[in-house]
């Protein structure tokens, strides 16, 4: 059996398994249902008056993709892939590398994961499409693809929690609970404190590298500025702007740190997961 | 040789310059800049009716007896390019029905414009005027229309070396109505000039859309402006009331929906400001009052100098907008009451309408945001939320307390606020076809996965 094969087999095998799972159809429904309430609601701001109509639409998105996606892919990511005693240990034991199984269970995950999402986006812009006109489509796919490489990452991250504590799950949930916090809320929290105490060059530089260095700040960051463009956050866009030398040097600074949160993690977790002992 | 030539044209140049009027106003145009309109004109009764048919006249204009100069099959007016194409120099004047084109010549400090009025109440009416410096300059002109006047200046200018649109000087009780202007420096621009009326118009993708400047007890309504540095610019202005104008889409770097500066007991009524960089500026101004208004979408609602006091704020509409108070100094006596503010999340427990406990303008964010603009890189982040949160639950840090006391949880009822203008709507079939694609290709991976 090539490798190629196994590592199909492997992704069609965790992909069965996860479409079955509760977690994953749940996660279906909840994205696809708050998606559409978005995409529903944001014709008709609280004050009756939908001004820039899709931009604040797709910012509400962002934030909704932003708040599920990386716990969902963390939580469902960490079940998955930590080994456990039974099927794993048969699974592992078969003459295919290591690595081979866990790029195979990964890719199996993030397309039950993309598939969700895809289901949910397609609601939603379906909503917004017989309203809104051609305006927007483009950051409608750019969004999509941010959730997409959003889910990708944090599966990645995901494997490497999960390789390091094989047979302990719930240490390895915990973990996981703990990464999403970090990235989505603590992280932010603790750059703003320090940029609070530096000057205001420093400190410009400090939040600027901070934004792309976080994947979930980075996402934001780059769906934003893809559909806003330099409204999205003031003065700010410019200085990030001027920072990187122009949009394309943002976009490759973001999606450099992007594969960077993507490859690194995946990388070490197979490295771990080759020296476990399972 | 050369010189010869030169001074030869130097010598014509000066043969050809035209009489200036006293108090430096355009006169009758020499002989070869006159439009062949001219003798008609000369021979007309005054207070009769001089009608033009249908053409082409190249040439200025000088109209020194009242009358009624009305296109017919809408003619056009060619200017000779060396000043103004129409000047009106007696009162009691009505301009109507010319296309006038002022083919990109004239001169900014000779206020150059398609129709020039130095005299009082004139009028001036369905016109449709371009390449000029200025669209209709009514210089000391009481009494003066100008009604249904499409204008669009010379493209392709920088803003210094363009005229208005409509420039008013001096001039007592004028009514602007239903004009539309693009292309030129301030689309309005009215100077030391009191008891205006201006209604219905249109003025985008330029500097200022309407500016005063030392232009007391003024009243504009219904208007929109739109993709300017500043949709309405207020200067040393007494006693101005406006309502229901759209001020939308100032988004340039430091643009404005609506700048006041140094002015007083001015009154904003059911306006709409929105989308624009920074919605209403505040400098040095006293006892204005704001009611009713939509304020949306904007990066700051409200730019505040401590140099302001006196100004209130009641029962508007603050929408969606970055940051609500973007206060420079370190006080203000602005008074806050009974607005909408659509991030106020404080509950309504006694069911009053008002939230229980005052919304506050300012928050620690703002704090950070206030001396770091890259922070506004966070503004949407969980994080600033949760720094909001913490912040009134144990208020560490108290800026500037920004209060309004009695925020309102529902949104008011503005019927009188204008919609947005239209974007572009319908349907998308692209988008569809490609949402369409991902709902079934999501729904294709979940359901080929259960086989």
């Amino acid at each position: 059996m090539t490798t190629g094969s196994a590592l199909a087999l492997c992704a069609r095998q965790e992909l069965v398994l996860a479409v079955r799972s509760r977690w994953t159809q749940l996660f279906a429904a909840v994205f696809g249902v708050l998606a559409l309430t978005v995409a529903t609601s944001g014709y008709i701001l609280s004050g009756g008056h939908g001004v820039q109509d899709f931009a604040r639409t797709a910012a509400s998105l962002v934030q909704l993709v932003l708040l599920l996606v990386p716990v969902t892919a963390l939580l469902i990511g960490v079940l998955a892939l930590a080994p456990d005693r039974g099927a794993d240990e048969l699974l592992y034991s078969q003459p295919v590398a290591r690595r081979t199984i866990l790029m195979g269970k990964v890719l199996g995950l993030l397309a039950a994961l993309v598939g969700a999402e895809a289901f949910g986006f397609g609601a939603a812009g379906v909503v917004i499409f017989s309203q809104s006109g051609n305006e927007g489509l483009g950051g409608f796919l750019l969004l999509q693809v941010c959730a997409f490489v959003l889910t990708a990452v944090f599966l990645a991250l995901a494997a490497l929690i999960a390789a390091g504590s094989t047979g302990r799950r719930t240490r390895a949930l915990a973990l996981a609970l703990v990464t999403w916090f970090v990235a989505v809320v603590l992280f932010d929290i603790g750059i703003l404190g320090v940029a609070s105490l530096l000057r205001s060059g420093p400190a410009s530089r400090l939040l600027i590298v901070g934004t792309l260095a976080n994947p979930v700040d980075a996402v934001r960051t780059a769906a934003l500025l893809g559909i806003q463009g330099t409204t999205a956050f003031g003065p700010a866009s410019l200085s990030l702007l001027r920072f990187s030398h122009g949009p394309m040097g943002a976009g490759v600074l973001l999606a450099g740190s992007l594969l960077l949160w993507l490859v690194g993690p995946l990388v070490w977790a197979a490295r771990r997961l080759s020296r476990a002992d399972l | 040789m050369t010189a010869a030539v030169l001074l030869a044209l130097l010598l014509a140049g000066t043969q050809e310059m035209e009489p200036v009027l006293p108090g430096g106003v355009e006169g009758r145009p020499p002989v070869g800049q006159q439009s062949p309109l001219q003798a008609k004109i000369d021979r007309a009764a005054p207070g009769s009716t001089v009608e033009v048919g249908p053409g082409t006249y190249a040439g200025d204009v000088f109209i020194d007896r009242p009358l009624k100069l009305v296109g017919l099959g809408r003619p056009t007016l060619v200017g000779s390019g060396a000043g103004s194409v129409v000047r009106v120099r007696a009162d009691d004047v009505t301009i109507e029905g010319f296309e006038i084109d002022g083919r990109g010549g004239g001169d900014l400090g000779r206020d150059s414009s398609g129709v020039h009025v130095a005299a009082r109440r004139a009028t001036v009416r369905d016109c449709r005027i371009k390449g000029t410096v200025f669209g209709v300059y009514l210089r000391a002109a009481d009494g003066s229309r100008v009604e249904r006047c499409s204008i669009r200046g010379i493209p392709g200018r920088e803003p210094g070396e363009k005229g208005s649109g409509i420039h008013v000087w001096n001039t007592v009780g004028f009514r602007l109505v239903g004009n539309e202007v693009t292309d030129v420096r301030d689309g309005f621009y009215i100077q030391s000039s009191s008891h205006g009326l201006i209604k219905a118009n249109v003025a985008r993708d330029l500097r200022y859309g309407l500016h005063y400047m030392f232009s007391d007890d003024n009243t504009f309504e219904d208007n929109l402006f739109a993709n300017g540095a500043a949709g309405t610019a207020i200067m040393y202005s007494k006693r101005i009331i406006f309502r229901r104008n759209a001020f939308v889409h100032n988004r340039g770097f430091a643009s404005v929906g609506l700048l006041f500066k140094a002015c007083e007991h001015v009154v904003a009524e059911s306006n709409l400001i929105a989308d624009n960089a920074r919605g209403i500026f505040l400098e040095g101004s006293y006892h204005n009052r704001f009611r009713g208004n939509i304020v949306a979408e904007s990066d700051a609602a409200i730019v505040l100098f401590d140099s302001c006091a006196d100004n209130r704020f009641e029962g508007n509409s603050f929408v969606a907008n970055l940051t609500p108070l973007n206060l420079v100094g370190r006080r203000t006596d602005t008074v806050f009451e009974g607005n909408y503010w659509s991030d106020n999340d404080q509950p309504d427990l006694d069911g009053d309408g008002q939230s229980d406990r005052p919304y506050r303008l300012s928050s620690v964010f703002d704090h950070f945001r206030g001396n770091l603009t890259a922070a506004d890189l966070l503004t949407q982040s969980f994080a600033a939320a949760a720094l909001g949160v913490a912040e009134r639950t144990f208020p560490v840090l108290d800026p500037v307390p920004v209060e309004d006391r009695a925020a309102l949880v529902r949104p008011p009822e503005l019927p009188d606020v204008p919609p947005p203008p239209e974007r572009e709507s319908g349907t998308s079939k692209s988008g569809l076809v490609v949402s369409l694609a991902a709902l079934v290709g999501g729904a294709a991976v979940l359901v080929w996965g259960r086989r």
